[in-house]
């Protein structure tokens, strides 16, 4: 590493510090609406309502918070955050465990119209999905699916190419001598997969997780179309709705804005802080191609 | 077939893979046909081999066949159907009406308006999102300081990771006429009169393409930034060694060489068509913003299938699988101009 003299200077040549002038521009107007957000979440009402409303609040509140999630007639958000954490948590298990299944056999076990299965699943993504909302709104009323977080639960970890294809990854970089060593020792094909291939992708399940995390939490016309009552809707759905009763069942209209704005900031505090802290195995997705499908 | 087997060991596969995603994708849809109908022809021939690797797929394939291509197919079905939810009658097989629909569809003045909605706010969004991403790539790309990099790709992919619904309304509220932060801004920098973004007719359109571009941009700045990432270095040591500049670093080497890139970004945005739910979550529903001005393709037949009286699905479904043959015509247009120059 140069000393450090000569890296201050590097780092103050003119074209680094417009390079870094850009880009601090770029976040700023990245977060600008985070931080609106969470400032007017965290404002009183006088301060809402100001003619010129300043950026940060002077006087920071959890008023809006308590309000909100105080369980009464008029704030239904804690049941919704219950029911995101819900269909979340089904979702994400789900989609794990059978991704997990299936990129073991596609790659690891030889069985016939594996590979057939392989090309369909990969073709399908080519065909356009003309009435797709259409035709799983009548596949769900039919299967008694509607108005059902279990249906929720099922429905979304089944659009499984892109883990299934992650995960067929993962398992064919694990060394072929493991399996090898195991099977002279006898073990099965059960026992190949949970005591030795399994414990190897643990990244691969964890990169599958996270992105389904993120999907199911901010799923938005899918369960719009599938639930027909307040009190199913998920978080990421109920703060759409806000707006509205905000202004009907609060004594004044005023109370909305704060109080809207601290929903909003509950349902983005989760994936933020996914993001944030399990970095490491978003890169890997990145790298592995979950963008790249 | 050369495979060693023996009673009691799992047939484990031993041939080489088959071919990986990237494979094929460079390959495109074509060779993977080939290679479906080459398996397909093939199948009677092939070992039953481990009988455990269709108790492993199973779940997989169920749900697979049950939620995605059950519904691809029956949507295809009902795009040539007079299928309304409300009207018994019309359902299963009965509604078939040819064309029908199309004829209608072609007819239909609001869908063309609609159309005409979404090619203007995609031809907004495509570019500003492209030249935003591509710049971000590069700067964060000319930065050295580790920490600081890092930091900045964090921040450029924040808002593709939060719920469409959050990224929306929170631009909704900074959009607030009277209470939002983005006209203090304005009018701190002299402009008095700033426009009512949400509200206006003139505005509603332009006002959604800032959340849409905000919400997307940094997923293609890490595709540029992986891209640009893999370029070696040697390259620029050369070609600044032979006195080329920044921005002919830029035209000569990054442009070319991240043409993959362009390729699979310009191909992933064709969706932006449809802009449904940016649409239905700014204005609240179906009602596609004052005068319906953001009404695009996306949120006109969701209200016809969902919204309005019979709910007419089956005119919907046409007007998506329309839809989804435009955004398919565009693919192989990009593909082909694109890929072809690059061989």
């Amino acid at each position: 590493m140069p000393p450090l003299s000569r890296r201050l200077r590097r780092s103050l040549r003119p074209g680094n510090i417009a390079v870094n002038l850009a880009l601090v521009a770029i976040v700023a107007v990245c977060l600008l609406p985070i931080v609106w957000t969470v400032s007017a979440s965290l404002k009183d009402r006088n301060e809402l309502y100001l003619a010129t409303p300043t950026l940060l609040p002077r006087n920071p509140t959890f008023a809006n918070y308590t309000w909100m999630f105080a369980q009464s007639d008029m704030s239904r958000l804690p049941l919704n955050m219950w029911n995101s954490i819900k269909v979340t948590v089904g979702a994400v298990i789900i989609q794990s465990v059978v991704a997990t299944m299936a990129g073991f056999a596609f790659a690891r076990l030889r069985f016939r119209g594996r590979d057939l299965l392989f090309y369909m699943l990969i073709l399908m993504m080519f065909v356009p999905r003309a009435g797709g909302l259409m035709a799983l709104y009548e596949l769900m009323d039919f299967l008694n699916l509607r108005n059902s977080h279990l249906g929720l639960m099922l429905l979304f970890p089944s659009a499984i190419s892109v883990a299934l294809f992650v995960m067929r990854q993962n398992f064919l970089g694990v060394p072929r001598e493991l399996e090898e060593a195991a099977i002279i020792d006898g073990a099965n094909t059960w026992h190949v997969f949970w005591k030795v291939d399994a414990p190897m992708v643990r990244g691969g399940i964890a990169v599958v997780a996270i992105w389904e995390f993120i999907y199911v939490w901010g799923e938005y016309l899918i369960t719009l179309t599938m639930i027909d009552f307040p009190e199913l809707e998920t978080l990421s759905l109920a703060v759409t709705k806000l707006q509205g009763w905000g202004a009907h069942f609060t004594s004044s209209i005023l109370a909305g804005y704060g109080v809207e704005s601290a929903a909003y900031v509950t349902a983005m505090v989760p994936v933020i802080l996914v993001f944030i802290f399990l970095q490491r195995w978003f890169v890997q997705g990145l790298s592995e191609g979950i963008i790249k499908l | 077939m050369a495979r060693r087997k023996a009673p009691n060991r799992p047939a484990l596969d031993t041939r080489p893979d088959a071919p990986s995603v990237d494979d094929v994708r460079a390959q495109g849809a074509a060779a993977v046909a080939t290679q479906f109908l080459r398996e397909l022809f093939s199948l009677r021939r092939q070992e039953w081999g481990n009988p455990w690797g269709y108790v492993f797929i199973a779940p997989a394939i169920i749900l697979y066949l049950v939620f995605q291509a059950w519904p691809i197919l029956r949507g295809l079905y009902m795009a040539f159907s007079d299928y309304r939810w409300m009207v018994p009658a019309t359902h299963g097989l009965a509604g078939f009406n040819g064309l029908d629909n199309w004829v209608e569809m072609v007819q239909d003045k609001t869908f063309w308006r609609s159309f005409g909605i979404a090619v203007r706010f995609s031809l907004m969004v495509m570019p500003i999102t492209l030249i935003l991403s591509l710049g971000t790539a590069v700067l964060i790309s000319q930065v050295r300081n580790h920490f600081a990099a890092g930091f900045y790709r964090v921040i450029a992919y924040l808002p593709v990771i939060l719920p469409i619904s959050v990224a929306m309304l929170v631009w909704a509220k900074l959009f607030d006429f009277r209470f939002g932060y983005l006209n203090v801004i304005l009018q701190g920098v002299g402009i008095d009169n700033p426009p009512n973004w949400l509200g206006s007719s003139k505005t509603a359109l332009y006002a959604m393409v800032m959340p849409t571009v905000w919400a997307r941009f940094g997923s293609w700045t890490m595709l540029f930034l992986i891209g640009i990432y893999t370029i070696n270095r040697e390259v620029y040591e050369a070609a600044r060694v032979d006195g080329a500049n920044g921005w002919r670093q830029f035209l000569h080497i990054t442009i070319p060489l991240l043409k993959p890139v362009f390729v699979l970004v310009l191909v992933l945005g064709s969706g932006v068509v449809s802009a449904t739910e940016e649409s239905m979550i700014l204005f609240g529903g179906t009602t596609g913003g004052p005068a319906e001005a953001a009404l695009t393709t996306g949120v006109y037949l969701y209200r016809i299938a969902f919204i309005h009286g019979d709910m007419r699905m089956g005119y919907a479904a046409a007007m998506s699988l329309f839809l989804g043959l435009v955004n398919m015509a565009i693919t192989i247009v990009i593909f082909k101009a694109l890929r072809t120059e690059a061989a």
